[in-house]
């Protein structure tokens, strides 16, 4: 019981304690705001400027969604194309591997331009999609393939069409493969979201990443901590979102019992 | 029941052949040898599971039966309960799903799973998901009944219990089964006939009638395992050459 209320509680009197020295240290030394501001200088950043920050954060968590279930839909899309032909998966494995290495901000530029500056929230998007879509791909294709051989005969035994081998062993098999892959996309589509949102700019987004380099811009560094501490509770809100979505599907998967 | 016909499977290397065997309708027939025998291909040529290289396989009345078949671990899937395990294959060969829920919930209680219906696999013991799988295959009416070492991963008594459960369902319903072990007394205990496979590749070394009285108890049945010597001194020499 009280290795459980440790677990627990450890990581926050840490960090209690790492903001506590952040703080008297920023203090006896003197260090300018514009260097490292105090956590109490990120707190009233946040309280004076809530109202745009907020929607800022709204902005990037909805652009960050998007791209995750536009990812997501495509990627299972094509790796279930890729389990009903050997031939397509040949030929278009190696374009999505492309996609993959190549760095987004690399092809942000091209993009940028494809879609018009005046609509920069599209490329964003579209930049975000492509850093998220390859996890869920490889993730869906590696779940599809990895049924088990006794259970895809049992399927050929009873002539399943491939229409229920998909639907009722295929897919439920590769399921927590897909969320494994799912959850690293969340977090890609936020990082593709914001390192877009640097390499296009402002145009027409005003989301946090923008902020970020408003306030650099200005100096006003308590205002860029504040940002980036936003981006990080979204990040990490919505890796909680996904582990919670994994483990109210996944309760009836357990394949190392059966 | 089933006949093979010159039988022959080869992948990169010869795997099995010639095989040439009948197996009589409503009979017990065990298959025994080494790892490697070709055991478990014979009985994936016998389900149409995969082709053979050359010969033919004749049903009886060249009509392809309804077929069983009971792997080596359950293969069920973790995600449906129990009843819908047993109901997949209806859902598979769109059957009708209310005449088959009727023979579902009968072939569990059959198999003694009464009150485990909605169970979920990770559920239940190692010898209750083999008693599904079971219930599973006979709940399609199937007249052949395949079963690859089901009982291998079990321990002594549930595999007894198995073992005498299964005889009863074969007693009692007329069916045809074509059974894969790696243990003589097993092979002996349950089969009227027992196939010695030999191996690289694959062919029938000896064909034995098994006539004798089962019993479990070696002080009330000598011959019983008289027959179990035998089948182990042929398994014996056959790994020896």
């Amino acid at each position: 019981m009280i290795k459980r209320y440790l677990s627990f509680l450890a990581p926050i009197f840490t960090f209690i304690l790492l903001l506590c020295s952040w703080e008297l240290i920023v203090y006896f030394k003197n260090i300018p705001k514009y260097i490292l501001p105090a956590p109490t200088d990120i707190f009233s950043s946040i309280l004076l400027n809530y109202e745009d920050l907020l929607l800022s954060t709204f902005i990037t968590f909805r652009i960050t969604l998007l791209a995750f279930f536009i990812a997501s839909f495509l990627a299972i899309f094509i790796a279930v194309l890729f389990s009903q032909s050997k031939i397509i998966e040949l030929s278009l494995y190696p374009i999505a591997v492309i996609f993959q290495v190549t760095p987004v901000v690399a092809i942000a530029p091209l993009i940028l331009i494809w879609v018009g500056l005046d609509n920069a929230e599209y490329a964003i998007l579209i930049l975000a999609v492509i850093v998220a879509f390859f996890p869920v791909l490889a993730n869906t294709n590696l779940g599809i393939r990895s049924v088990e051989k006794n259970l895809s005969e049992l399927f050929s035994l009873y002539e399943a069409t491939r229409f229920k081998r998909l639907f009722k062993l295929q897919l439920p098999y590769a399921l927590p493969f897909i969320l494994t892959g799912m959850k690293t996309s969340i977090g890609l589509a936020l990082i593709g979201a914001v390192v877009a949102e640097f390499v296009a700019g402002s145009g027409t987004s005003t989301g946090l990443a923008w902020r970020i380099i408003e306030a650099g811009n200005r100096l006003d560094i308590p205002k860029l901590f504040a940002a980036l501490i936003l981006l990080v509770v979204l990040g990490i809100f919505l890796f909680l979102l996904m582990t919670l979505i994994e483990k109210l599907l996944l309760r009836r998967w357990d394949f190392d019992k059966n | 029941m089933l006949k093979f016909n010159k039988i022959y499977k080869q992948y990169d290397t010869p795997i099995l052949g010639p095989i040439n065997l009948e197996i009589e309708k409503d009979s017990f027939v065990s298959i025994l040898g080494s790892s490697g025998a070709g055991k478990s291909t014979l009985l994936r040529l016998a389900s149409n599971l995969i082709q053979p290289t050359s010969g033919s396989i004749e049903y009886l009345n060249n009509k392809k039966p309804n077929i069983g078949f009971v792997f080596q671990d359950p293969t069920l899937l973790p995600w449906r309960s129990v009843i819908d395990n047993v109901l997949l294959p209806t859902e598979l060969t769109s059957k009708n799903v209310k005449l088959s829920k009727e023979k579902a919930f009968f072939w569990l209680s059959k198999v003694g799973l009464r009150g485990k219906e909605n169970s979920l696999p990770n559920q239940l013991s190692g010898g209750q998901k083999m008693r599904v799988s079971i219930a599973r295959a006979m709940a399609q009416d199937c007249s052949l009944l395949l079963m690859d070492e089901p009982f291998a991963a079990l321990d002594e008594v549930s595999r007894n219990k198995l073992e005498d459960d299964l005889l009863d369902i074969w007693e009692k319903n007329k069916l045809t089964v074509l059974f894969v072990t790696h243990s003589v007394t097993e092979a002996v205990y349950l089969s009227q006939r027992v196939l010695v496979m030999s191996s690289s590749p694959g062919k029938i070394l000896d064909d034995v009638i098994v006539t004798e009285k089962k019993s479990r108890d070696d002080s009330q049945n000598h011959e019983f395992f008289l027959k179990i010597n035998q089948l182990t001194n042929i398994l014996k020499k056959e790994s020896d050459e």
